[in-house]
C-alpha cells in the first residue's frame, strides 16, 4: 500500500527557501572540483529560481521545451569540456547541473521530495574528491537542512508560526539517529573490493613519478603535502638511515631518467633478525608504489591495528620486484594502511639476471663527463676507489645544494658538473650515476623519500613531499650498494632534512623549516587530528571492522549473530527513545507531572481515574469519596482545569504554585 | 468439519485484528502498538531507494564518509519512524454521537480524540467515505471530530471503520490505526417535494382557517431553540437587541391534532412513496407546531408534538421494513 504524502498543493515560499538551502548546501562542496562554468550555472539556476513565483515558475511551454534542451546542452558542454562523458567526474558535473534544473521546475511538494533525494545524492559525490574533516563538517548542515526541508514539505509552516519548533524537532531527530548511524557504520559489512569496475578517471596523480628530469624533485620539494605517515612498533631509525625506497630509474635518455617497463619478481632481504616493524598510512596518489625503508624483509600486509593479531593471516597487497620496489596491482585511489618490516641496511644482494645489462647504458652526449670518468677511473686503482674519488670531487669542488638551480640546456650533465655546479638531489644523483656508468660500473638512480619528522603529538612520523629525494645505487661484487652524492655535498640534508640543508632565502616549504614556532606546533597538532581521522573514520575498512569486532569479542561470530546483535541494539535504541520522549513530556509540563502524580496517588488509594474523565468530574468523584478533603480537591481540579484549558499563559507560574500547594495539603495517603 | 470451522474462525479473527471489519470497539479506545501500522509513504520509499543507491556507491568507491552520510540520514529516517509512531500511540478515541439526515444529505457523527501525552500534530481522521479531517492535539487536550456519511437510502447508517493516521514529522512514514465503533445514525426517507397538503385534522378543521386562528392568539415568548420555525421568531425583539425568542401561541399548537395514517394513503403508492409523503407531512406538522399521531402497520405513535415526537416519527419511517407491504 502506497500513500501519497500530501495533497498536491502548490509550493509555498517557505518550502521553496528550505529546498534552495538544501540544494546550495549540496552543491557548495563541489564548486572547487567542477569546471567554473558548471559550478556557476548549477548554483545560478537555484538563485534564479528564487526570483520566480513559488508555485508557477515557468509557463508550460518553457517547462516542456526549455529545460530538457538546457539539460541536453549542458550534457554536450560537459562532453566537450571533459573530452568524455561516461566516467565519474563528468557524471558528477551533470548531476550537479541537473539538480539545479530540477529545482527550476519544482512546483509542488511532490517535486520537492524528489529534488531533496537528488540533492542528497549530489551531496554524497563530494566525497569522491576528499574525505577530510572539513568535508565531513560541511556535510552536517546539509543533513540538517535536508531534515528541515522534509518537515517543511510535509506541512508548509504557517507564516506566523515560530521557526524554532521545526528546527528543534529536526535537530532532535538527527541526534536520536546518531547512535543508530554509528552502529550501522561499525557493523555494516564493508567490501574488500569494488562491486563494479569504476570507470577510470585520469585522476590527478601526486607524489613521486616514474620519471626524473632536472627540476622534478625540487618542484615536489616545495610542497608541504603529506605523502604518508608511519607508526613504528619500536624506536624509529635515526634520520640518516631513513631511506624510503620508491621508483627505481635505470633508463637515461640524456635528459630524463625513467623506470624500466618490465616487472620481474625479486627476493626479500635475508637479514630478518634485525628487522623493524612499522605501519604506513599512505595518502592516495593514484600510483602503484608502496614505500618501505631500505630494505624490506617481508611483503606489506593490510594493517591490523591490534598487536595480538596473528601475523600472516591476511593476504599481501603488493609484490616485490627484483630492484626492490613494492608494487600494488592497482593505483592507490584511497588512503591505505599497511604493515611492513624492513632490515635497515644500505645494500642488498643483486638477484636480477639482467641487472648489469640494464644499468650500464649511456646515451650519446655529455662528452666531458665521460672523458672525466674514464680519466678518473684510470687514476683510481679500483671501482671503490673511483667511487670515493667521485664523492670526494663533489665534496671538495664548490658545489651548491639549492632548490633553484640554473636552467641546463644541451649536455645538461656536462654543464652541471663543470660549469654551474648548482643543483638539487636529482642533479647530483643523475650526474653521479652517469659518471659511474661511464667508468663501467653498473649503477642506477633510486627515488623515494629521505627523512621524516616525528610528530610529538601522537608519536608517529610524517613524511612529506618535501622529503622527496633521489640517490644512487651501484652494483659492486654482486651487491647493490646505496651511494648518496647529496650527502657528500650537503650532509645536513640527510641528517636534518631540507630545512637544515638549504641556504638562507631558499623557498623551503613552511613545515620543512627547522625553527620551532607555535604555528608549526599547531600545524603538527592538526596533522595528528587528521591522522586519527584518516585512521579511524576514513580508513575504516574491512580490516578495521574485523579489528573492532575482535575487540568486542565477536571474532569469528557468524554473520547472523552480528545481525541479531544489531537487531537487538536497534530495538533497544527505539525503546530508549520512546521512553525518553515520554519522560521528557512529563518533565517539561509541571502541571501534567503534578496532576498525574495525584492521579496515581488517588488510584493507589482506591479511586482510579476513568480514561475519559476530565479533571473536574474526577475530583468531584474523589470529593464524594473523601468528604473531609473535598474543598482542597475541588480547588486542585479547578486549578488544573484552568492550567490546561485556560486561555492565557500569563498566570501559569502562579497556578502551578497553587496546584502544588493544594496537592501538598492533601492527606499523605492520597498523595503517595 | 470442526478443523475447517476452527480454521475459518482463526482467519476471521485475524481479519478482524488486521482490518477491524466488525464494529467491535468500545470507547474510549487507546491506540497502542497492536493497532498501529506504519509503512513508508511514496516520499519515504523514494528516500529509501536513494539511500540504497548512496550505499552502493559508497561501497563501490569505498567512501567511508559516504557510508557515514548514508547512515546518518538512515538514522534520521528511523527516528522519524519512531516519532510517527509516538504521534499516534496513546491517543484515546471515543464515540460521542451519531446524527440523522434525510436521504440525500449527510449523516453526521462525532468522535472525540483525547491526548493524555505530549502534543500531537497533523492527525488525519477519515471515515470510509466522506472528507477527512486534519487536526492538531495540544498536550492534554481533547477535541471533537465531526465525520459524515452520505445517506443514500433510509434506515440505519453505520459510521463504519474510521482511520486515524498521521505522516508527522517528515512525511516519510504514514502511521495509521483503525477504530470501528458501533456508532449508527439514521437516514430518514426523503420528504416528498413539494409537500402535499395535509390530510384533514382530527376534528375536521379546515387547515388554513385553523392556522390563521392559531396565529392570532399569542400566549407568550420562550427562549429560541435552533430549529424553531422562522415565522415564529420574535423578530422585533431580535431587532431591539433583546435576544432571540420564539413566539408561543394559545393551545398545544397551531391547529388541531393530525392523524397521519398509512392506511389512508392512496393505494397506488408503493412503500417508499408512502413513507416520503408521511415524512413530508410530519415536517409540515412540525413546522406548524401541530400535534400529530402516526399509525404505521405494526407501529403506532400517540399524538404529540415537538422535537421528540418528530424524531420518533421520522425514525419509525426510516426503520420501516423495506420489502414487505401490508
Amino acid at each position: 500500500m502506497i500513500f501519497a504524502p500530501a495533497p498536491a498543493a502548490p509550493l509555498a515560499r517557505s518550502q521553496l527557501l528550505w529546498l534552495a538551502a538544501l540544494v546550495l548546501f549540496a552543491q557548495l562542496p563541489l564548486w572547487p572540483h567542477l569546471p567554473p562554468w558548471i559550478a556557476a550555472l548549477g548554483s545560478g539556476l537555484v538563485l534564479a529560481r528564487l526570483l520566480l513565483p513559488a508555485d508557477r515558475p515557468l509557463s508550460t511551454r518553457l517547462r516542456r521545451w526549455f529545460l530538457p534542451l538546457l539539460a541536453l546542452a549542458v550534457g554536450i558542454g560537459i562532453r566537450i569540456s571533459f573530452g568524455y562523458f561516461l566516467a565519474r567526474d563528468p557524471c558528477v558535473a551533470f548531476l550537479y547541473t541537473l539538480v539545479g534544473i530540477k529545482f527550476v521546475e519544482t512546483r509542488s511538494p511532490r517535486d520537492g521530495g524528489l529534488l531533496a533525494c537528488l540533492a542528497l545524492f549530489v551531496a554524497l559525490t563530494q566525497f569522491f574528491y576528499g574525505q577530510s574533516i572539513g568535508a565531513a563538517v560541511i556535510a552536517l548542515p546539509m543533513v540538517f537542512v535536508f531534515g528541515g526541508a522534509l518537515a517543511a514539505l510535509r506541512e508548509a509552516p504557517a507564516p506566523a508560526a515560530s521557526w524554532r519548533a521545526p528546527v528543534v524537532a529536526t535537530a532532535r531527530m538527527l541526534l536520536q539517529g546518531v547512535p543508530l548511524a554509528a552502529l550501522l557504520f561499525i557493523l555494516f559489512p564493508r567490501l574488500a573490493g569494488p562491486l563494479w569496475g569504476a570507470p577510470a578517471d585520469t585522476g590527478a596523480r601526486s607524489g613521486l613519478s616514474d620519471r626524473m628530469a632536472p627540476g622534478t624533485i625540487s618542484e615536489l620539494s616545495l610542497s608541504d603535502a603529506v605523502a604518508f605517515r608511519v607508526d613504528f612498533a619500536g624506536p624509529p631509525p635515526p634520520p640518516a638511515r631513513r631511506y624510503w625506497r620508491g621508483p627505481v630509474l635505470s633508463r637515461f635518455d640524456g635528459f630524463e631518467w625513467s623506470a624500466l617497463t618490465r616487472v620481474r619478481e625479486g627476493r626479500l632481504a635475508a637479514n630478518r633478525s634485525r628487522a623493524i616493524e612499522y605501519t604506513v598510512t599512505m595518502e592516495p596518489n593514484n600510483r602503484q608504489w608502496l614505500f618501505a625503508l631500505e630494505h624490506p624483509t617481508a611483503l606489506p600486509r593490510p594493517a591490523i591495528d591490534d598487536p595480538t593479531a596473528a601475523v600472516g593471516t591476511s593476504r599481501t597487497i603488493a609484490l616485490l620486484t627484483d630492484d626492490q620496489q613494492l608494487l600494488t596491482n592497482a593505483p592507490i585511489m584511497q588512503a591505505i594502511r599497511y604493515t611492513q618490516r624492513s632490515a635497515i641496511s644500505d645494500s642488498f644482494a643483486a638477484t636480477g639476471e639482467s641487472d648489469v645489462r640494464e644499468n650500464v647504458q649511456i646515451p650519446r652526449g655529455n662528452p666531458r663527463t665521460r672523458a672525466f670518468a674514464t680519466e678518473l677511473r684510470e687514476r683510481s686503482g679500483s671501482d671503490r676507489a673511483f667511487i670515493a674519488a667521485v664523492l670526494d670531487y663533489f665534496r671538495t669542488e664548490p658545489f651548491v645544494y639549492t632548490l633553484a638551480p640554473p636552467l641546463l640546456l644541451g649536455d645538461g650533465v656536462d654543464a652541471f658538473l663543470f660549469d654551474t655546479r648548482r643543483g638539487f638531489c636529482e642533479h647530483y644523483a643523475g650526474a653521479f650515476v652517469l659518471l659511474l656508468r661511464a667508468a663501467g660500473i653498473p649503477a642506477r638512480v633510486v627515488t623515494g623519500y629521505q627523512g621524516g619528522e616525528i610528530n610529538p603529538d601522537g608519536g608517529y612520523m610524517i613524511v612529506r613531499d618535501s622529503d622527496a629525494h633521489a640517490w644512487a645505487e651501484a652494483l659492486l661484487d654482486g651487491v647493490w650498494q646505496r651511494l648518496d652524492p647529496t650527502a657528500a655535498v650537503a650532509p645536513s640534508r640527510i641528517e636534518r632534512g631540507l630545512g637544515g640543508a638549504l641556504p638562507e632565502g631558499e623557498p623551503v616549504p613552511y613545515l620543512a623549516r627547522l625553527e620551532e614556532t607555535w604555528l608549526k606546533a599547531l600545524r603538527l597538532r592538526w596533522d595528528s587530528v587528521n591522522y586519527q581521522w584518516q585512521r579511524g573514520v576514513v580508513g575504516f575498512n574491512l580490516q578495521r571492522q574485523r579489528g573492532v569486532l575482535r575487540d568486542l569479542g565477536l571474532e569469528g561470530a557468524r554473520p547472523w549473530h552480528v545481525v541479531a546483535l544489531a537487531g537487538g541494539l536497534i530495538f533497544l535504541w527505539g525503546l530508549a527513545i520512546l521512553i525518553f520522549a515520554q519522560a521528557r513530556h512529563a518533565r517539561t509540563d509541571p502541571a501534567v507531572a503534578l496532576w498525574s502524580r495525584l492521579c496515581r496517588g488517588l488510584a493507589r488509594a482506591g479511586l482510579p481515574r476513568a480514561l475519559s474523565e476530565g479533571p473536574l468530574t474526577y475530583v468531584g468523584r474523589a470529593a464524594e469519596r473523601w468528604p473531609q478533603s473535598s474543598a482542597v480537591l475541588q480547588r486542585i481540579g479547578e486549578t488544573y482545569a484552568a492550567l490546561r484549558y485556560g486561555p492565557s499563559d500569563a498566570l501559569r507560574a502562579e497556578l502551578i504554585a497553587k496546584l502544588r500547594a493544594n496537592i501538598a495539603a492533601l492527606p499523605s495517603a492520597m498523595r503517595r | 468439519m470442526s478443523t475447517v470451522a476452527t480454521k475459518l474462525h482463526w482467519i476471521a479473527r485475524w481479519r478482524q485484528r488486521l482490518w477491524r471489519i466488525d464494529a467491535a470497539d468500545r470507547g474510549p479506545l487507546v491506540l497502542r502498538h497492536r493497532r498501529i501500522y506504519i509503512l513508508p509513504t511514496r516520499r519515504g520509499l523514494a528516500l529509501i531507494a536513494t539511500l540504497t543507491i548512496m550505499l552502493l556507491t559508497s561501497m563501490n568507491y569505498a567512501l567511508s564518509l559516504g557510508h557515514a552520510l548514508t547512515f546518518l540520514v538512515a538514522g534520521l529516517v528511523a527516528a522519524a519512524l519512531l516519532q510517527t509512531y509516538r504521534n499516534l500511540a496513546g491517543i484515546a478515541a471515543s464515540p460521542l454521537a451519531a446524527g440523522e439526515a434525510f436521504v440525500g444529505g449527510d449523516v453526521g457523527f462525532t468522535l472525540s480524540l483525547a491526548n493524555a501525552g505530549a502534543e500531537r500534530r497533523g492527525i488525519v481522521v477519515a471515515g470510509r467515505f466522506g472528507p477527512s479531517l486534519r487536526i492538531d492535539l495540544p498536550a492534554g487536550a481533547s477535541r471533537p471530530v465531526q465525520l459524515s456519511v452520505a445517506a443514500t437510502r433510509r434506515g440505519r447508517v453505520a459510521l463504519g471503520r474510521v482511520t486515524v493516521s498521521t505522516d508527522f514529522p517528515l512525511g516519510l512514514w504514514r502511521g495509521w490505526a483503525y477504530v470501528h465503533f458501533p456508532l449508527t445514525g439514521v437516514a430518514y426517507p426523503a420528504p416528498e417535494a413539494p409537500p402535499p397538503p395535509l390530510p384533514q385534522g382530527l376534528e375536521g378543521f379546515d387547515l388554513r382557517r385553523s392556522a390563521r386562528a392559531a396565529d392570532t392568539e399569542l400566549a407568550g415568548l420562550r427562549d429560541y431553540h435552533p430549529g424553531d420555525a422562522l415565522n415564529r421568531i420574535a423578530w422585533k425583539a431580535v431587532a431591539r437587541g433583546a435576544g432571540w425568542y420564539t413566539k408561543q401561541f394559545e393551545g398545544s399548537g397551531g391547529g388541531g391534532a393530525l392523524e397521519l395514517r398509512w392506511a389512508e394513503l392512496p393505494p397506488s403508492f408503493d412503500v417508499e412513496a408512502r413513507l416520503s409523503r408521511l415524512c413530508a407531512w410530519i415536517l409540515v406538522a412540525e413546522r406548524e407546531t401541530r400535534p400529530f399521531s402516526l399509525t404505521l402497520p405494526g407501529t403506532e405513535l400517540m399524538s404529540g408534538s415537538g422535537a421528540g415526537q418528530r424524531r420518533a416519527a421520522l425514525t419509525a419511517l426510516a426503520l420501516f421494513p423495506r420489502e414487505s407491504t401490508p
